[in-house]
C-alpha cells in the first residue's frame, strides 16, 4: 500500500506541467502496427519470464510463482501504460477485481489508475474552437490551461464563470477509434491471464467494448449524469456536481467543481469511525439505490471517481460507465442472493440455468459440481445482506472471498467461461464497492435499499 | 472599386467554379467589372494572387493566436503547436481552394512557388520562437544544428499540410493528432536529449584518447 500512496493523484496543478509529460506522450506508439508490435514484444518478454522461471525452478524446486508474476506484471504494465486510452482502461478494470489476478498484477495495475500524459495547451484551445468557435478564455472568466487531474481518456481543467468554480473535462482526440483495435490487442492477454478460450471470451470482450465506447461519448455522459444525479438527489450525504450541457460537447464536459479529497487522501488524515461509516453508508445507499430502484448502475467504482467533501459527504464525479440490468438478469440473480431460494435446489438450478452458469450440455455430475461451487459463491456475495448491517472492516470475509476466488481459478472446470455477460460489470461494481468499503473500514446498514425479488422460476 | 480582398475572393470563386485559372487577366477583370490596370495595381499575376492568399492565411493565424490570452505564457513548443492548430482551423474554411492549389503544384523537393510568401512569414515566426526557446534554454543550442531547426519545422509543416489534404476523418481529428504528436516529437529532438550526452561522451573519449592504449586495445 505504501507504493500506492506515492502515485496518488496530484492535488495541485504543478505536477502535471508541460514538458516532461509531453515527452512521455511522444513515446506512445501511434499506429495500429506499432501498437501491435508493442504487445507482441510484451508477449515475447512474458515468454522469457516463463523460461527464466522454469530454469530457476530446475535448481530450486520450492520456488513459488510470485517472482514470475511480478516480472510479468511489470512487463504488461509497461506495455499498457505506453498505450493510453482503452488499454489503460482495461488495466484499470482488471485492477479493480483484486480477486481475479494474483496480487503482483494488482499492485502494478493500480498504478495505472492515476497516470496518463496531458494534452498540450494549444490542443485544448483548438478543441474549444472546434466545438464552440471560441477560445476557452472567451467562454469562461478564468480558465487554467494546465490540467489539474488526468483521467484515463481525458483530463480535467479548472475554470471560473460568474464567480462559480467549474471543472472542465476534455477528451483526448481519436480515443473512440483506438478502442476497438486496442481491445483486439488486449484479447490474447486477457485470454492468457484469465485462462479462457478466445471464442468464449468474445461475448465478454464485446460487452466491455460497448461500455468503453459509451464512455467516449461525452454528450451521452452529460445526459446520464443529469438523469442520475436527479434520480439520486434525495439520498443522504451524496452530492453531485451540476452539469452544464450548453458548455459541453462531444469532447468537453463542464460541471461544478467539487471540493474534496480522494479516498486515499481522506484515509490519510485518519477520519473518525463515525465519519468513515457516514461515507461508507453513502456509498452503499448510492449503489444499492441504483441497482434496485433504477436498475442501472454507475459501474466504475474506482476510488478516483469519488471525492469526500469537507462536510464528509460523498461526491460522485464520473458517470461515464453505466451498466443497465435487464430483468432476465436482475430477478434471477438478486433472488438468489436475497431470499431463501438457495434452500430450494430445483429452483436454484433453474435460476443458474437462466443465468448461463449451468450450461445445457452439462452432465448430472457437472451440474452437481457447479451447483455446489456457485451456491458457495452466492452465499459469500450475499453475506453483507444477511443481517441489517455489515462490518466491512473485518478481514475474515475478504479472506474468504480471496481464498474462494483463488481456489476457483485453479479448478480446471473454470477454464471455461460461465455466466451471462452482465456479470462482468455487476460483479465489478459490487466487489469494487465491497473493496472500497473495506478500505474505509466502514460499518453500514445494509437494509436501506433492498433487492426486488421473485420466489419461483 | 477593387480591393485586395475583393480580387482574392473573385479569384477563388472563379477557380473553384471553373476548375482552372482564368484565360487572361483581361477576361477576369472584365467579368468582375474592373479594369486590367486596377488588377495590376494590386497583383502582378494570378500566381501572385494565390501566393498572397496563402500568405494571408499565415498572417491571420498569427494575429489570431497572438491575441489569445494564454499566448504570453506559452513555451516555444506550445507557440508552434498553437500556430499549427490555428492555421489548419483557418484553412478548413477554404479547403477546396487549398486542395486546388496544392494539387496544381509540381511534385518535388523545392518549395512550390505558391508557398514562397507563406514560407517567409512562417520562417520569421519560427525564427522568433526558436530564438526565444534557445534563450530560455527550453531548446538545446547545438553547433551547426540549431540553425537548421527552422528547416525541420518547415518540413513538419509541409508534412502536416499533406496529411490534412488526405485526411478524411470527421472534423479532421486525425490532423489534430498528427499535429500534437508530430510537433512534440520535433521539439523533443530540439531539446537536450540522450544524443547530446552521447556526443559529449564521444568528445570526451577523443580528447582523452590515451585511454585506448592503457586499456590494452
Amino acid at each position: 500500500m505504501t507504493e500506492d500512496k506515492k502515485v496518488s493523484p496530484p492535488a495541485t496543478d504543478g505536477d502535471l506541467t508541460g514538458d516532461d509529460s509531453t515527452s512521455q506522450q511522444n513515446s506512445m506508439p501511434t499506429t495500429k502496427v506499432q501498437r501491435s508490435a508493442r504487445f507482441v514484444s510484451t508477449g515475447i518478454k512474458i515468454g522469457g519470464n516463463y523460461i527464466k522461471h522454469y530454469s530457476k525452478k530446475l535448481f530450486n524446486p520450492d520456488l513459488d510463482k510470485s517472482e514470475l508474476n511480478e516480472d510479468n506484471a511489470t512487463d504488461i504494465y509497461k506495455s499498457l501504460s505506453e498505450l493510453k486510452g482503452s488499454a489503460l482502461k482495461v488495466a484499470q478494470m482488471l485492477s479493480m477485481d483484486k480477486n481475479l489476478l494474483p496480487q503482483a498484477y494488482v499492485d502494478k495495475f493500480t498504478q495505472s489508475q492515476y497516470n496518463a500524459p496531458p494534452l498540450s495547451g494549444p490542443l485544448i484551445v483548438q478543441t474549444f474552437r472546434k466545438y464552440f468557435g471560441k477560445n476557452p478564455d472567451q467562454i469562461f472568466d478564468k480558465f487554467n490551461i494546465r490540467s489539474t487531474n488526468a483521467a484515463s481518456i481525458g483530463q480535467v481543467h479548472e475554470a471560473e464563470l460568474n464567480g462559480k468554480k467549474l471543472a472542465v473535462k476534455i477528451q483526448y482526440p481519436g480515443v473512440g477509434e483506438a478502442i476497438s483495435s486496442d481491445l483486439k490487442l488486449v484479447k490474447p492477454f486477457a485470454f492468457r491471464m484469465l485462462g479462457m478460450s478466445e471464442r468464449e471470451l468474445d461475448v465478454y470482450m464485446r460487452e466491455v467494448e460497448e461500455r468503453l465506447l459509451e464512455e467516449t461519448d461525452y454528450e451521452l455522459e452529460v445526459r446520464r449524469s443529469i438523469e442520475f444525479s436527479t434520480a439520486c438527489a434525495n439520498l443522504d450525504n451524496v452530492v453531485f456536481p451540476k452539469y452544464y450541457p450548453e458548455l459541453s460537447s462531444k469532447r468537453i464536459i463542464t460541471m461544478d467543481w467539487l471540493e474534496g479529497k480522494h479516498l486515499r487522501e481522506f484515509l490519510a488524515i485518519n477520519p473518525s469511525q463515525e465519519l468513515r461509516n457516514q461515507v461508507g453508508q453513502a456509498l452503499w445507499d448510492f449503489y444499492n439505490f441504483q441497482q434496485h430502484e433504477l436498475r442501472a448502475v454507475h459501474a466504475d467504482p474506482h476510488p478516483g471517481n469519488f471525492l469526500i467533501t469537507p462536510e464528509g459527504k460523498l461526491g460522485v464525479i464520473d458517470f461515464g460507465c453505466i451498466k443497465e440490468m435487464p430483468e432476465d438478469f436482475y430477478y434471477p440473480f438478486f433472488s438468489l442472493t436475497s431470499t431463501n431460494l438457495l434452500d430450494n435446489k430445483t429452483e436454484t438450478i433453474k435460476a443458474f440455468r437462466q443465468l448461463d452458469m449451468i450450461h445445457k450440455g452439462d452432465t448430472p455430475a457437472q451440474i452437481e459440481f457447479f451447483y455446489t461451487q456457485f451456491c458457495e459463491m452466492i452465499e459469500l456475495f450475499a453475506m453483507p445482506y444477511i443481517h441489517d448491517h455489515f462490518d466491512f472492516s473485518q478481514t475474515t470475509f475478504f479472506d474468504q472471498l480471496y481464498r474462494f476466488r483463488e481456489r476457483l481459478s485453479k479448478l480446471p472446470e473454470f477454464k471455461q467461461a460461465r455466466g451471462v455477460k452482465h456479470f462482468i460489470y455487476v460483479n465489478r461494481t459490487n466487489f469494487g464497492l465491497y473493496n472500497i468499503l473495506h478500505e474505509l473500514k466502514a460499518e453500514v446498514k445494509t437494509d436501506t435499499f433492498k433487492p426486488h425479488v421473485v420466489l419461483e422460476y | 472599386m477593387a480591393t485586395i480582398e475583393s480580387i482574392q475572393n473573385a479569384y477563388i470563386d472563379y477557380v473553384l467554379t471553373e476548375g482552372a485559372q482564368p484565360k487572361s487577366v483581361y477576361i477576369f477583370a472584365k467579368q468582375n467589372e474592373m479594369t486590367e490596370a486596377e488588377f495590376y495595381q494590386f497583383f502582378g499575376s494570378f500566381e501572385a494572387v494565390e501566393q498572397n492568399i496563402w500568405a494571408e492565411f499565415a498572417r491571420k493565424t498569427l494575429t489570431e493566436i497572438r491575441g489569445q490570452e494564454v499566448w504570453a505564457g506559452y513555451s516555444a513548443r506550445e507557440k508552434a503547436l498553437s500556430f499549427f492548430y490555428g492555421f489548419f482551423e483557418l484553412i478548413k474554411g477554404s479547403r477546396s481552394f487549398a486542395i486546388y492549389t496544392i494539387n496544381k503544384q509540381p511534385k518535388g523537393f523545392t518549395t512550390p512557388r505558391v508557398f514562397e510568401q507563406l514560407k517567409d512569414i512562417y520562417e520569421n515566426f519560427a525564427d522568433e520562437i526558436l530564438k526565444e526557446g534557445l534563450e530560455s534554454s527550453e531548446l538545446s543550442d547545438r553547433k551547426f544544428f540549431s540553425k537548421r531547426y527552422k528547416d525541420a519545422l518547415w518540413v513538419q509543416f509541409v508534412f502536416v499540410l499533406n496529411f490534412w489534404v488526405n485526411d478524411n476523418s470527421a472534423g479532421f481529428e486525425k490532423t489534430d493528432e498528427a499535429i500534437e504528436k508530430g510537433v512534440n516529437v520535433t521539439f523533443d529532438l530540439f531539446q537536450r536529449s540522450p544524443i547530446d550526452n552521447l556526443l559529449e561522451y564521444g568528445k570526451f573519449l577523443v580528447k582523452n584518447g590515451g585511454i585506448k592504449d592503457k586499456m590494452g586495445f
